[in-house]
């Protein structure tokens, strides 16, 4: 790497004062100096060749001979180049705004760059792979060179770029690699522009396209000796690039899959707060968020009733929300007619009947008009509506112990008792007819309410 | 992602302690207006006890999307319909620059005929969902979920306050 570091830093000192010219005096001379030396055997010897024809070693003579122009990049180019602008040009984007526009001009350059390098590679013939290899990567440490400087350029970019910025390098490198692996065609020269093209204008939507890309490198590079087309992109006349198995390069199909993505990631964000998130279908998934908000709205309708009286000794908060859980089904199943059977099934014992069936018709008759009175009067007398599962469940429980049982099964919720400590008697127990907060409990809810007094 | 939770329960705090306060003082308010109104009017009917109940709610989502802030649709969606309530009540409110542009750039989903899918019924419950497509909507529907929740445990551990 440390031919790339000294080319970097080089390319930096050049290029720092913004201005386009040294690439552009870069890629003249090269279109000039196109003699290579085709007896290279080592890296270094080729590097030192690049180096020797870039002229990068006299960093006065580009901006001497060239006074600064404001003119755009491409209209000094050669038409190999405009060819390659024309492919840049006509490939959609997604996020095209100047940003963008800008970032492909320096990319412009150094895929010219590129396609210059890659020819080389060709008319130097082809050695043993692994040699082309080993030449490959060092033209594409020098790319990526180039493309960091071209991105220091512009300084408004780098803004823009400091996520992606690594992750189009990436892509960048990866298209490299990928476009000069795959054959020797005179149009893959236009083949890896595309290819490039599209980790390009991915990277601009997410850096990790460049991780996307080393798989697609590795996927092109299998070609050759996969012999076979993956994915089946046929040859069209605009020369696309193989597809990788099971996957598209159509832009439409990756802003497709980048899309669901993203919904596959929200989705998951959700079900970390929606409690019995251990669905995997995303439809039931979906269910269950609803159900979870619809749940949470009733929850606040439930306790902004229980703000009436405000420091009153009931406790609106237990009666309100049995009655909002409860009163519905209780008004679903023929009102006040169950509430009596219910009722009169669950007394465990009753020091005066009278008095109570009295308060079971009172009860049902202000049920049927506004639950939260009804619950209010019943709180009065110290009674309490609960689910009947409940109250079997407590019941059982307080035979064994006539003192005041006090239930508290969840922390939030308040035991209150009507009549205070004068009368152990009588217990109140609260219900959880919706568990707040807890997530669960809610077919407690949908169980018949009654009236039990031990 | 794990560090996207993190930060949303960071985040949960401060909006917990602002949506507390907001709401504690627009209860204060409340009791006030109503202790004005004579004490005991509503323990009589159930209807003025109805009003009530609405306008705790009211006052309680009022609370949260003001805590939330602008930042989020749903809070500008409820911040929006709440001003259009209380412009239609005629209750008087500090006039307050509301964007616009909200309603006017809202695209609808195109409804198809058949029976309303999953999405739209959550458009439905989430306010400002209309103009969202399915990504947003999740997104805004985790953040509103968060916020809810700490709405309830807020007014909960009001309400247990209360009684004490």
């Amino acid at each position: 790497m440390r031919p790339c570091s000294r080319e970097m830093q080089g390319m930096n000192s050049l290029l720092n004062p913004s201005s386009q010219i040294p690439l552009q005096d870069l890629q003249n001379q090269q279109i000039q100096n196109s003699h290579f030396d085709p007896n290279l055997s080592s890296n270094e010897d080729f590097l030192e060749q690049m180096l020797s024809s870039c002229s990068w070693a006299d960093p006065k003579s580009p901006w001497d001979l060239n006074p600064p122009t404001n003119l755009p990049f491409p209209t000094n180019n050669s038409s190999s180049s405009a060819k390659h602008r024309d492919l840049f040009n006509e490939t959609p984007s997604s996020n095209s705004d100047s940003n963008n526009v800008g970032f492909r001009n320096n990319f412009d350059e150094s895929v010219i760059l590129a396609s210059k390098l890659r020819q080389h590679q060709i008319s130097c013939g082809n050695g043993a792979a692994a040699s082309d290899a080993a030449k490959m990567m060092l033209p594409q440490q020098l790319l990526m060179a180039v493309a960091r400087g071209g991105l220091s350029l512009n300084d408004d970019i780098d803004g823009s770029l400091s996520q992606g910025g690594d992750g189009s390098i990436q892509g960048l490198f990866n298209g490299f690699g990928a476009g000069s692996m795959s054959g020797t065609d005179g149009a893959s020269n236009q083949s890896m522009q595309q290819h490039f093209n599209h980790p390009q204008g991915g990277a601009m939507q997410s850096p990790n396209l460049g991780a996307q890309g080393a798989p697609a490198t590795t996927a092109v590079m299998n070609q050759p000796q996969a012999s076979g087309s993956n994915g089946g992109s046929p040859a069209q006349p605009r020369q696309r690039v193989r597809a990788r198995r099971g996957q598209a390069t159509d832009p439409h199909s990756i802003a497709e899959r980048l899309r669901r993505e993203r919904i596959a990631e929200r989705m998951k964000a959700l079900q970390e707060l929606v409690p019995n998130a251990n669905k995997t279908d995303k439809a039931s998934m979906l269910d269950e968020i609803i159900d979870y908000v619809k749940f949470l709205q009733l929850q606040v309708k439930v306790l902004s009733m229980s703000r009436l009286g405000g420091a009153a000794a009931v406790a609106p908060l237990v009666a309100d929300m049995s009655s909002e859980a409860g009163g519905d089904c209780i008004q679903a199943n023929d009102n006040g007619g169950s509430l009596a059977r219910t009722t009169n099934g669950n007394q465990t014992a009753s020091t005066n009947d009278n008095s109570l069936t009295v308060t079971e018709h009172q009860v049902a008759k202000m049920m049927e008009e506004d639950m939260g009175t009804a619950m209010q009067y019943l709180q009065g007398k110290g009674l309490c509506l609960m689910p009947i599962s409940l109250a079997t469940a407590i019941s059982t429980a307080t035979c064994h112990n006539r003192t005041s049982g006090i239930i508290n099964s969840h922390a939030p919720m308040h035991q209150s008792n009507g009549e205070g400590p004068t009368s152990p008697s009588m217990s109140v127990l609260t219900v959880q007819s919706m568990t707040m907060g807890n997530g669960g409990g809610d077919g407690v809810a949908k169980d018949a309410a009654s009236v039990s007094k031990p | 992602m794990a560090s996207k939770h993190t930060i949303a329960t960071r985040h949960a705090q401060g909006i917990r302690a602002r949506f507390a306060s907001r709401f504690l003082r627009s209860l204060l308010r409340l009791r006030r207006s109503s202790n004005r109104f004579g004490g005991s009017q509503s323990n009589d009917e159930g209807i003025g006890k109805r009003i009530r109940t609405d306008r705790i709610k009211i006052a309680a989502y009022a609370a949260m999307a003001r805590a939330v802030g602008p930042r989020r649709t749903w809070s500008r969606a409820l911040l929006f319909k709440l001003r259009n309530r209380a412009r239609i009540h005629g209750v008087s409110r500090k006039r307050c620059l509301v964007s616009e542009k909200k309603r006017i750039t809202r695209n609808k989903v195109v409804a198809t005929s058949s029976e309303p899918s999953r999405a739209d019924t959550l458009r439905k419950l989430v306010p400002g969902g209309d103009s969202m497509d399915t990504c947003v909507l999740l997104e805004e529907t985790a953040h509103y979920i968060k916020c809810l929740a700490t709405q309830v445990t807020v007014m909960q551990s009001i309400a247990d306050r209360l009684l004490l």
